[in-house]
């Protein structure tokens, strides 16, 4: 047994080595056996592993301080364990959704996988993170394997540019990321948040931390599609595999929203309000155009996608909360795992109805589902309303969770703007609903996949008991050990 | 006890979805009269509390007491007839997905009247609205894309905006939790400008669904598109809660609120009285005359509410109660007509008294109480809310009261003679064992709210009474607004005499 360096302690960063050793293991099984299947079982198996690790993790930092290792880089509280959580009950839902989809077109080659897992490690990196330049390794590791993954359909031009355009436009943010913690370094002489934060506090703001403020926010902001920064999404979105879809829109965002509110929450708390004003302003731009945007598609997978920027919107006022010292990293954390469940679910639906048809997911795909498939479309009815923020769903709580966090930090005109584009979004949900059940007919037959449904049945699980048992998930991620008082 | 009330519909609700039409029938039958037993020892039960996100302060807290019995009382009577009705006409195919979706739709409702943590009550609120719009959208008209479409966006703008209310008035009021008991001394404190930009929020969902001129034109869309047993629309007659909503929640919480709109709202809803009273005369399709009719209630409705006196508040609370049996009874009658004729159009009719006399009887007798004819159910809640809207608002609401009960006498007789008199073309069938059975819980409650009002006005006045107190509290001294105990003397003069001996209300 070799013992580890002095500072490091191994158990804060045992998912994420799990998850480096599937993803090795998975690589070697799988090209040397030539199928995919081997690498995803071994995926699924250290998934479920780094699953435990960090669901055990969060039990410990309920009501403990935090854990660090390497000094100060790497911290696990409990959101960011709630976070991990979160991420890795993502990728297990795009895993199941891909399962039979990829080896029905031909995309079951062997490295999916162990890219997957990288993608996973990357982004509990960058959730884990307390220190920029671990933030900024998690999410080159996290990036570099999922523009591969975009671009997985072989042949085929829209996957291929939306590899490309991922890759280009994510370069390009890196560097803008990378510029700004410059700046930050060149301000305050610190990379760990909470030095960052510490030098901040001292004096009057200095104009390079500014800087290097808003080039952080501009470079997480295109990663969490953030408008004016989200115009890659629905691109990508589109263009992509559905099960990396899937995997993008809630591991990737997982991931940026974990780094972005941590970066607000410890490393400038209060010390920069112009930039609190400049995530204020995204935020409403955001929220306009996530849902407007969204409002105007035709096809479903476009829509979802631009739903994904709407609910950056959403996820943004808390945010904002957590830069105030509110608990908005516990509603950033909750919020999430409500997205996952309930929009994992809604592509593992779509990649059903869609098939193998790069452009069947037009709306005319989904008429008539309620007669020819109801149990795919009571899920998807589910998912898209609690998308739409109806109770009693998951997504109800999230939003109400957020638009209180906001409240409460005095942001009154964005949390009501954020519920006046809540009513554009209950119609463009809404029109799939209408679609599956009032209209007759349709054509286009759903497949069926038994991975998948096991996605579409978890997810829905989820869905519910979320937003039926609120307090559970959101009790672990407070920090404070579960209590049920029932007065009868 | 108290959790039964929402539980055992929603699981005859679960037991029926996937039954056969003849069981699911048997299940939802059973289901709504066990609803109904346990409505009646509603007003004693016990307040329940469980916590739900204590991090917030939403607890699911559900209190019987008030006026959540009365309301529970009137709906669960009249959904026995409805699911009746619904097991029965509604196509074989869609008779399960039709009865689970109005017993969900009465567990919500339950829901709604029962819950005293307001984040619970917007819970029900949109938990009412989607049965109501998957039964339009499932089994409405040919024309009911357009309908849901306008209902969808009318209610969830409203109840988007209440949300925002709901969730900014603990932060700003401080208050420990979501719990009517604990909101209400916080956010009386509040400022009266923070009280009418909190109040806006909830007056744009409630005045949606109450319905409120000029909000109300999804109200007619929605009942010429439901399907034409009549039954969806008996829901959405149960549905009308705007009102309820304003007298639960909002005026309480925020009374100098409610002060700084109250002209505003009063005007609205005479306006929305005289309206619907003209518009119904007009009509040539009976499902828009009831719609209209209906429209004309919820103004008296609202014109009690909005006195903001002890009288009015009582009297509105009575005559919604009263409103869900006269006007689903007469919703479940045009099902009835419009199975004879095929039609609703009022010129196919004529005559038919000769052909089926009890039919016209029944018809003559629900009508009445819709009008409002004293000694039926209508008269004591229209005579309150028109005598507390007096109080607040004399020429506005002489006004008022003589618009709409002049449309009422005009439309009301103008239907009967419409439907029953003048020369028959055919004859039809008289009423059958079924529409008897169908029609005698609604005469009974009829007859009940008509003869024996001051029960139930007790339990309603035992809410108004906190929802005044504080009212007249906090703007008594400087607006010199109704004081307290002539309004309560208003309420006990009502309660101290029957109420067939008022039959001087001007009414026809």
């Amino acid at each position: 047994m070799i013992a580890p360096p002095d500072g490091v302690a191994l158990l804060p960063l045992a998912p994420v080595l799990t998850l480096l050793i599937a993803a090795s293991a998975a690589l070697l099984i799988g090209v040397t056996t030539g199928d995919a299947r081997n690498g995803g079982a071994l995926a699924v198996l250290g998934l479920l592993v780094a699953a435990l690790f960090a669901g055990l993790r969060l039990f410990d930092a309920a009501g403990g301080a935090p854990v660090t290792s390497f000094g100060l880089q790497w911290q696990v509280d409990a959101p960011s364990a709630g976070l991990a959580l979160t991420v890795l009950i993502g990728a297990f839902l795009a895993v199941l959704i891909g399962w039979d989809a990829l080896a029905r077109t031909g995309m079951d080659r062997p490295e999916y996988y162990p890219l997957l897992l990288l993608a996973t490690a990357g982004a509990m990196t960058m959730i884990h993170a307390a220190d920029f330049v671990v933030l900024l390794l998690g999410l080159e590791i996290l990036s570099l394997s999922v523009y591969a993954l975009s671009a997985w359909r072989d042949g085929d031009r829209q996957s291929e540019e939306a590899g490309l355009k991922y890759f280009l436009l994510g370069a390009f943010a890196s560097a803008v990321l990378i510029y700004g913690v410059a700046l930050v370094y060149g301000a305050t002489g610190a990379f760990a948040f909470t030095d960052i934060a510490a030098s901040l506090g001292d004096g009057p703001t200095a104009p390079l931390a500014l800087l290097g403020g808003v080039l952080v926010l501009a470079g997480l902001g295109f990663k969490v599609s953030f408008a004016p920064f989200h115009q890659w999404a629905p691109d990508v979105y589109t263009g992509a595999p559905t099960p990396v879809t899937a995997f993008m829109s809630v591991v990737v965002k997982a991931a940026a929203f974990g780094a972005l509110v941590r970066v607000f929450a410890l490393a400038w708390p209060q010390a920069l309000p112009e930039l609190d004003t400049l995530l204020a302003a995204l935020v409403a731009l955001t929220l306009l155009v996530g849902n407007f945007g969204a409002l105007l598609q035709s096809g479903v997978k476009r829509m979802l996608a631009y739903s994904a920027v709407a609910h950056a919107g959403y996820l943004g006022l808390a945010v904002l909360a957590a830069g105030q010292g509110m608990l908005g990293q516990q509603t950033v954390a909750w919020y999430l795992l409500a997205y996952t469940v309930m929009n994992a679910g809604a592509f593992a639906v779509l990649s059903l109805v869609m098939g193998d048809d790069p452009r069947g997911d037009r709306i005319e795909a989904w008429e008539g589902l309620g007669t020819r498939r109801p149990g795919l479309a009571i899920a998807m009815t589910l998912f898209l309303f609690s998308l739409a923020g109806l109770p009693p769903l998951a997504g109800f709580f999230g939003k109400a969770l957020a638009v209180q966090a906001a409240l409460q930090a005095g942001w009154t005109a964005l949390a009501v703007l954020a519920l006046i584009t809540a009513v554009v979004a209950v119609v463009y949900y809404l029109r799939v609903v209408w679609a599956m059940w009032l209209t007759k007919g349709g054509q286009g037959t759903p497949l069926r996949s038994g991975a998948a449904s096991w996605a579409i049945g978890l997810a829905a699980a989820g869905t519910v008991a979320l937003g039926l048992f609120p307090s559970v998930w959101y009790g672990l991620l407070e920090g404070v050990r579960l209590v049920i008082q029932a007065g009868l | 006890m108290t959790a039964a009330a929402i539980l055992i519909p929603l699981v005859a609700a679960i037991v029926a979805w996937r039954l056969p039409r003849r069981v699911a029938a048997v299940v939802a039958l059973v289901g709504t009269i066990a609803t109904f037993l346990v409505a009646t020892f509603l007003a004693g039960a016990p307040a329940l509390e469980i916590a739900w996100l204590p991090a917030l302060g939403i607890g699911f807290r559900l209190d019987p007491a008030g006026v959540s019995s009365v309301l529970i009382l009137a709906a669960s009577l009249t959904m026995i007839p409805t699911v009746l009705v619904a097991g029965r006409h509604v196509g074989e195919r869609d008779a399960p997905a039709f009865l689970a979706l109005l017993l969900v739709m009465q567990a919500s409702l339950n829901g709604l009247f029962l819950a005293s943590d307001l984040v619970l009550t917007y819970v029900f609120w949109e938990a009412t609205l989607i049965p109501s719009l998957l039964m339009l959208g499932l089994f409405g008209g040919d024309r009911r894309r357009g309908a849901v479409t306008k209902y969808l966006i009318y209610a969830v703008s409203g109840s988007f905006l209440m949300l925002a209310s709901i969730l900014a008035l603990r932060p700003l009021s401080g208050a420990e939790s979501y719990a009517f008991a604990d909101l209400l001394p916080a956010t009386r404190a509040l400022d009266p400008v923070t009280q009418a930009w909190l109040f806006a929020g909830f007056a744009a969902a409630f005045a949606v669904k109450l319905p409120l001129f000029p909000l109300h034109s999804w109200l007619i869309d929605f009942h010429r598109q439901n399907h034409p047993s009549g039954v969806a629309d008996v829901a959405g007659t149960l549905y009308k809660v705007g009102g309820f909503g304003f007298f639960a929640w909002a005026i309480p919480l925020l009374p100098a609120g409610a002060q700084a709109f109250q002209p505003w709202l009063l005007t609205l809803a005479a306006v929305t009285a005289v309206w619907g009273g003209l518009a119904a005369t007009q009509q040539k399709d009976l499902k828009s005359l009831m719609a209209y009719m209906s429209l004309s209630h919820m103004g008296l409705v609202g014109i009690g509410v909005f006195s903001l006196t002890a009288a009015g508040m009582n009297g509105a609370m009575i005559l919604l109660a009263a409103q869900m049996l006269s006007t689903g009874g007469l919703f479940l009658l045009s099902g009835m007509l419009h199975r004879r004729r095929d039609t609703f159009e009022l010129d196919a009719f004529g005559g038919l008294a000769k052909s089926a006399p009890a039919l016209a009887a029944v018809t003559l007798l629900v009508l009445f109480a819709a009008i409002g004819v004293p000694g039926l159910s209508n008269f004591p809640g229209e005579f309150m809310s028109l005598m507390g809207g007096y109080a607040a608002s004399p020429w506005l609401i002489s006004f008022a009261a003589l618009g709409s009960v002049v449309a009422a006498g005009v439309y009301g007789v103008n239907t009967y003679q419409r439907l029953y008199q003048g020369r028959a073309r055919e004859g039809t069938r008289d009423l059958n064992g079924l529409e008897v059975l169908v029609i005698a819980p609604i005469l009974a409650g009829i007859l009940w709210l008509g003869l024996a009002p001051a029960p139930q006005i007790a339990r309603i006045d035992a809410a108004t009474v906190v929802a005044l107190e504080l009212e007249v509290d906090t703007t008594g001294e400087t607006t010199g607004q109704t004081p307290a105990g002539a309004a309560e003397r208003l309420a006990n003069d009502q309660e101290a005499i029957p109420a067939p001996d008022l039959a001087l209300g001007g009414e026809p």
